[in-house]
Formats: structure tokens, C-alpha cells, sequence
């Protein structure tokens, strides 16, 4: 025990020593958490940019246009006259959506002849397309339904009549676990898993390789020290300072940007401890085969938005390929994310979660097993001509 | 001179050549992301959202809705299930998106014209999902409100033609300009792959200055006499080159064997990415100027590079992001980037637009060229 905590002292002493890592296994992850946390604050796509290009002017038109202007969901753009007008609009982003009433509706209407109301939106970002498509119907349905009660007032009936026609068969729409649609409960704590996995890792696989630049890694190796030791010497300040932020990110992320965390905290607890082993042991794996901290730095950086990507956190995972599905789930960030989204959003208890925790066991096992048999000898340098950067070194001003 | 800028030239492209990670990155980094952020997207359109129902009624009107509901767009019946519980269970585990639930009596009271209410459930924890769950759910409630109230009104000896006037006067047809099918992987595929392009870039560019002045090579190339300028700015074209000769075969491979939209010229595209691989190259540049080592400027570099795209704005609108932030997030080359590709390769916003755009990440490039040539003068 005394051996594991002189190796864990020394690597403390190095991360205080180092300014850039010890930013970056402190601040970095809060900073990023920050920073998106920043970015989707607002939760809610609300204020869509609206032109009503009315070519009616008629009282009916203009309803339809007050529909649009006092829905929360829409902001009409003053000064959208024509369709040209609205084409460029649409184009320069100054509009996201338009209402287009054709001349003569009014009068088209009341003839029961054809005509009806256009509606466009900007698909070619598919947050505002989705949202805008749904509030287009929103405001729809409610003018239709406005209508509908307005007439029927005009047929003579009473209030109580035109609500027991108006609600002979009514949908009634509840949206479990995330009824506001808040784009925050859906994506951040997403980021912030990605955030851990990547800094988290980041900061551990320098820990050998920053031996071997110095050339002290020798010292490592000779040691009658057996490598577990020097494992859990060498991670267990890492490990540590990951469990630190994921409570930090958590209290943040709850604190501050209204992300609902509910669900079991032991639960939350057990998989945030499974996912730091699992970072931690892969990240001193990684450290003892790189070759440099330059080359890892590299690998790992660019590694982010593909997990990301292929977890099935964003686009469902029933839509991806089997292969991809399946790659994805050799990775300790998809059920990660998964996972905890299942205990914090879904509030959903221990046997949701069960295939998750097994997976996560099984890969902080198979990690450490993987960190903790690391051959203690040094490899030969590969003689493959003049290859740069690739070695023990990198360009360093303090050579 | 001339020959001497085309000797600094080749020996970057050997040098970054014999870098074998970095000549990994730049091959194959972008392709690879390309290749599997498509197959990640190829459903394209999100359709097919699993619907269960729990049917307490089972008469022909209720069977009559769950056709309706199993026909909405996008959704699919899956599951019809035996209780509430068996419902909310499949919800639970995801194997259900939406569940709908028909009360008991609900053929006997329409035929009544007595209220009936169906509840409609969506698992909102995927907002991809739950949008286009809600957005299908509005058109089942306008067509299902407007039948039921028709036949309430004929019921009560209301004409035909009225009780269709007071529910259906208005007719309204949707458009989805400039990608009329909502497809997700015309939304998204390329964008991320340019994001894996422009994040090889900012690793490969971070090594432009620190890579020579932390060698011992650089007290020859300093004996030599040549040009800190005339160097860099050699060294710079070879790279930016290199950079656009990567990003072509991302725009040839999306853009023609994946037919991924592209509106605006080819010309005008790539004169526009050159502007943005100048401005990304500066950043690396900037970068190596100040650092201490390669991983140092490697860690600065990727520190903007990485959460750029989300605050580019091409995915969560920058419009709903707070004020200070969008004024942080076009200080980025990467902002003006991603959302002039939305503009163009989508919409085709015209030269006016894009000559602004390129003409803000040139102005970008020119400060952090400045900024690391005052460090280079310096050191």
C-alpha cells in the first residue's frame, strides 16, 4: 500500500507541477461544461423568424397572421411583402419559416372553391425544420379549432353545446420524462459524458508516456514493483480527480442549467464509478503502448464526435446499421450515456439499467486486466528509416 | 527565391509524409468519418417510429383509429398490448415510442356523440423522436377532431356542407424548403465529416512553427540565412495545399457518389473552403507560435477546434443561444464555415453573402498570422 501511494504522491506531484495538465484534469471538463451548458441554456427553440406573406389582406388572412404572431413559438418578421421576398429570406436566414395566403382566399373559401394556405420551412437544418414543423401544426389545429367554435357559436349554439361538439373525441398528448421538450434534457448531460470519457482519458494516457519521454519510465520497469502497483499508483490520482468532476458536472449541470437529474443516486454513483475504472484503466493501457504523448494527444482528441455520434444518444439506434450498433456497444460511452440517461431522465430503476451496469462491469474488467499486464521491459525503437515524430520524442523549445 | 519557397514546399510535404500519424489523420481521418457518419445516418429520414396501442375498446371505430394512428406518417404500429402497464413497460424500455390508449365504450359514445378521449403518450427523453412523434400526432388530432365533430353536427341535424365548413373551411399544405424530404443524413453527414477535417487540420498546422524552432535542425535552417517569413509562408502554402487536396475527395465522395446536395458552384465551394482552411491553418499556426512543445500546441489548437461545431451553430441554432455567446462564437472561423456551407451548398445565398463570409475568415486568418508572427519575431 505504502509503494502505491508513493507512485500516486509522485504523479500528484506532477500534475500540480504541470500547469496545462493540471487545467486540465481540474478546470477543462467545467470549462467545456460550461460552455455547452451556455449554448443550450435557452433549452427550447422558441421565436421562429416568420414571414406571412399575405396576399389576401382580408379579415380571414389577417387572423391566420395573428394566429402566427401570438404564438410563443413564432416571431413574424415585419417587411416580408411578397414570395420573391420571401425566397431571398429564406435564403440569407433572415426567415426560418413562412405562411404564404393566396389573393381571393377569403372570397375562395366562402365560394367553397380550391385554394388553400401554403406553409414552408427551412429544412436544411432539421432543428429548426422538426420544430417548426411541429409549431406550424400547433397553431394550426388551434386556429382550425378556434374556427370551428366560432362557427358553430354562429349556428346559435351555446358554449356548453360547442365544447360538447368540439370535444367529441379528443387526443389528449402527455410527453413523459421530458414533457417540455427541453433540448438540454435531451443532449447535455450527452456532451458532458463525452467531456469525461475524452479529458478523463486525455490526462491518464500521459502518464507513461511523459515517463518515457523523460526517460524515468526505466526506472518504473526495474523497480521490484510489481505492475499492478504501479498501476494503481499511477491512476489512482486520476481516478480520483474523474470521480471529483463527474460530481462537479453533475452539480453543475443540475445547478446551473436546470438539467433534470432525477432517478436513483446510487445508481448514478455506480455508473459513474464503473465509467471512471474503465477511463482510467484504458487511458494508462493506452500510455504504456503509445509511443508518445503527442501521438495520443492526436488519437484521442480526434475520437470525440464519432463516439458521439454512433451511440444512439442523438439519432435512435434503431435507425443505425446492425454493424455500426455493434461497434458502438464495444464502447464504454454508449451505454455510459445510454444508461445514465435511462436512471437521470427516465427515472427508471435498477433492472432498466441492469444490461448497462453488466456491460460496464465486464469492460472495467477487462480494462484493468488489460492496464495491469503491461510487460515490464523496454521495446526496441522500430528501425523504419527517418520517421518523424513518431518515436520517444517530439519538438519540445526546452530540448 | 522561387526555388528556394519550392525546396521549403517539398520538404513540408516529406516532413508531414514521414509523420506517420499525422499522415494517417490527414488520409484517412475524414474519409473514415465520412463513411461512418453516413452509415450511421443511411435510414436518412426518420420514419417508422414504434407505436404500441392499447385498445380497451376493441370495436370498429377503435379499430378504424388504430389504422388511422398506424398510418400517420412516420409512425409504426408495433405492439398492441393487453393492459396500461404492458404499455407504459414498453415505453420504459424503449421498444415503443409513442403508445396510444382507447378508452373502453370509445365506438359506443362516438356513435352517441358523447365525449371520448384518447390518450396519446410520447417518450420525450429523444427529442429526434419525440418531435417528429408530436408533429405526426397534430395531424392525427386535426383529421380525427374535424370526422368527429362533422358527424357530431350531423348528427344534431346539421347539413353535411355546414358541418364540413365549420371543421374543414381551411385547407393547408406544408413545404420543407431546401431539403424537402427532412433527410438527416443530407442535414448532418457531411458537416461532421468537416468538423473530423477541419480537426485534422488544426492538428497538422499546430505543428508549423513549433515543429522547426523545436528541432535541432532550426539553428541550421537560422544559419542559412533564410527569411523567418519566407520560410513560414512556405511552409503555410504547402500545408494549406495539402489541407485542400484532403477535403476534395470528401466533397467528391459526398457530394457525387453519396449525392449529398450541393446548390451553389464548385468553384465558388471551394473558394470558399480555401478560405476557411486559411483561417484554420492560421489558428494551428498561432498555436505553435506560443507553445512550449508539439502537445502543448496540439491541446491549444483542438481546445477551439473541438467544440466549435457545436457552437458553429449548425445543429442548435446559434439565434437560440444567449447574446454573449454568439459574439464569442463568430470570433470563430469555424461559426462563419459551417453556417456558410448550410447557405450555400443548401441554399445557394449568392456571392454577396459568401464574399462577406470569406472576407470575415481572411480578417481572422490576418489577426492570428499577426499575432503569431509578433511571437516568432519575439522568441
Amino acid at each position: 500500500m505504502r509503494q502505491i501511494l508513493n507512485i500516486a504522491h509522485y504523479e500528484m506531484l506532477h500534475i500540480f507541477k504541470e500547469k496545462i495538465l493540471f487545467l486540465m484534469v481540474f478546470l477543462v471538463p467545467l470549462g467545456y461544461a460550461a460552455l455547452f451548458g451556455a449554448a443550450y441554456v435557452s433549452a427550447v427553440l422558441n421565436n421562429v423568424p416568420v414571414a406571412i406573406v399575405d396576399l389576401d389582406d382580408s379579415k380571414l388572412s389577417r387572423e391566420i397572421a395573428a394566429a402566427f404572431a401570438n404564438s410563443p413559438h413564432f416571431k413574424v418578421i415585419d417587411g416580408i411583402k411578397t414570395y420573391a421576398e420571401l425566397q431571398e429570406g429564406m435564403k440569407n436566414g433572415r426567415v426560418r419559416a413562412g405562411v404564404i395566403i393566396p389573393e381571393h382566399f377569403e372570397q375562395d373559401i366562402s365560394r367553397h372553391a380550391l385554394t388553400r394556405v401554403l406553409t414552408i420551412y427551412d429544412g436544411s437544418n432539421l432543428i429548426w425544420g422538426y420544430n417548426t414543423r411541429k409549431y406550424i401544426r400547433e397553431v394550426f389545429n388551434d386556429f382550425i379549432a378556434g374556427r370551428a367554435a366560432s362557427y358553430l357559436a354562429g349556428l346559435g349554439y351555446t358554449k356548453n353545446e360547442v365544447r360538447a361538439i368540439m370535444d367529441t373525441v379528443s387526443l389528449n398528448t402527455e410527453v413523459w420524462y421530458n414533457p417540455t421538450f427541453s433540448y438540454t434534457n435531451f443532449l447535455y448531460m450527452g456532451l458532458i459524458m463525452i467531456i469525461l470519457h475524452q479529458i478523463g482519458l486525455l490526462s491518464v494516457s500521459l502518464t507513461v508516456t511523459r515517463e518515457k519521454e523523460r526517460r524515468t519510465w526505466l526506472q518504473f520497469l526495474s523497480a521490484p514493483v510489481p505492475a499492478w502497483k504501479i498501476f494503481a499508483g499511477k491512476a489512482l490520482p486520476y481516478f480520483v480527480a474523474g470521480f471529483f468532476n463527474y460530481a462537479l458536472l453533475l452539480w453543475f449541470a443540475a445547478r446551473f442549467i436546470q438539467v433534470k437529474i432525477g432517478g436513483s443516486l446510487p445508481l448514478i454513483l455506480l455508473l459513474g464509478l464503473l465509467y471512471d475504472v474503465i477511463i482510467t484503466a484504458a487511458g494508462f493501457f493506452i500510455s504504456t503502448r503509445a509511443p508518445n504523448s503527442l501521438q495520443v494527444t492526436r488519437y484521442v482528441m480526434l475520437l470525440s464526435v464519432p463516439l458521439f455520434m454512433i451511440s444512439g444518444f442523438t439519432w435512435p439506434w434503431t435507425h443505425i446499421p446492425a454493424y455500426i450498433n455493434f461497434l458502438a456497444r464495444l464502447l464504454p460511452s454508449t451505454w455510459m450515456m445510454l444508461g445514465f440517461r435511462q436512471v437521470a431522465l427516465k427515472e427508471l430503476e435498477m433492472s432498466y439499467v441492469l444490461p448497462h451496469i453488466w456491460a460496464l462491469i465486464l469492460m472495467a474488467f477487462l480494462a484493468v486486466l488489460a492496464a495491469v499486464t503491461f510487460p515490464k521491459r523496454l521495446n526496441p525503437p522500430p528501425d523504419a528509416g527517418p520517421a518523424i515524430n513518431s518515436g520517444p520524442s517530439y519538438p519540445s523549445r526546452w530540448k | 527565391m522561387l526555388r528556394q519557397c519550392l525546396a521549403i514546399m517539398r520538404r513540408e510535404v516529406f516532413y508531414l509524409w514521414r509523420d506517420r500519424g499525422l499522415r494517417h489523420i490527414l488520409l484517412f481521418g475524414s474519409l473514415l468519418g465520412l463513411m461512418l457518419f453516413y452509415a450511421v445516418y443511411s435510414a436518412q429520414v426518420l420514419k417508422d417510429i414504434p407505436t404500441a396501442v392499447f385498445d380497451l375498446d376493441n370495436s370498429a371505430a377503435s379499430r378504424e383509429l388504430v389504422d388511422k394512428i398506424g398510418k400517420a406518417e412516420y409512425l409504426k404500429l408495433v405492439a398492441s398490448t393487453a393492459s396500461y402497464d404492458d404499455l407504459r413497460e414498453l415505453i420504459k424500455q424503449g421498444k415503443a415510442v409513442v403508445g396510444v390508449v382507447i378508452p373502453e365504450n370509445y365506438g359506443r359514445n362516438l356513435a352517441l356523440g358523447r365525449q371520448a378521449r384518447v390518450l396519446a403518450v410520447i417518450d420525450g427523453s429523444n427529442m429526434i423522436y419525440a418531435t417528429n412523434a408530436s408533429a405526426a400526432l397534430l395531424t392525427v388530432t386535426r383529421t380525427l377532431s374535424a370526422q368527429a365533430g362533422v358527424s357530431a353536427l350531423v348528427a344534431r341535424g346539421v347539413q353535411l356542407q355546414q358541418a364540413k365548413d365549420a371543421y374543414q373551411a381551411i385547407d393547408i399544405s406544408e413545404e420543407a424548403w431546401f431539403n424537402p424530404a427532412l433527410n438527416y443524413a443530407y442535414f448532418l453527414v457531411l458537416a461532421l465529416a468537416l468538423n473530423i477535417w477541419q480537426q485534422c487540420c488544426t492538428l497538422a498546422a499546430c505543428l508549423n512553427v513549433i515543429g522547426e524552432r523545436g528541432m535541432k535542425s532550426w539553428l541550421q535552417i537560422r544559419a542559412c540565412g533564410i527569411s523567418k517569413f519566407r520560410f513560414f509562408a512556405s511552409k503555410s502554402i504547402a500545408q494549406i495545399f495539402i489541407f485542400m487536396a484532403v477535403v476534395l475527395p470528401l466533397y467528391i465522395l459526398g457530394f457525387g457518389a453519396l449525392k449529398l446536395p450541393l446548390n451553389c458552384s464548385w468553384a465558388a465551394l471551394l473558394l470558399f473552403t480555401l478560405a476557411f482552411a486559411i483561417a484554420v491553418h492560421s489558428i494551428g499556426t498561432l498555436a505553435s507560435s506560443f507553445a512550449r512543445n508539439a502537445v502543448d500546441a496540439a491541446r491549444f489548437g483542438m481546445i477551439i477546434a473541438l467544440p466549435s461545431f457545436v457552437l458553429s451553430g449548425y445543429t442548435w441554432p446559434l439565434e437560440a443561444m444567449p447574446v454573449y455567446l454568439q459574439k464569442v462564437a463568430w470570433i470563430l472561423p469555424q461559426t462563419w464555415f459551417f453556417q456558410g456551407i448550410n447557405y450555400f451548398a443548401f441554399k445557394n445565398a449568392g456571392w454577396n453573402l459568401m464574399a462577406h463570409y470569406i472576407l470575415a475568415m481572411l480578417a481572422i486568418a490576418a489577426v492570428c498570422y499577426g499575432a503569431a508572427a509578433v511571437f516568432i519575431a519575439r522568441s
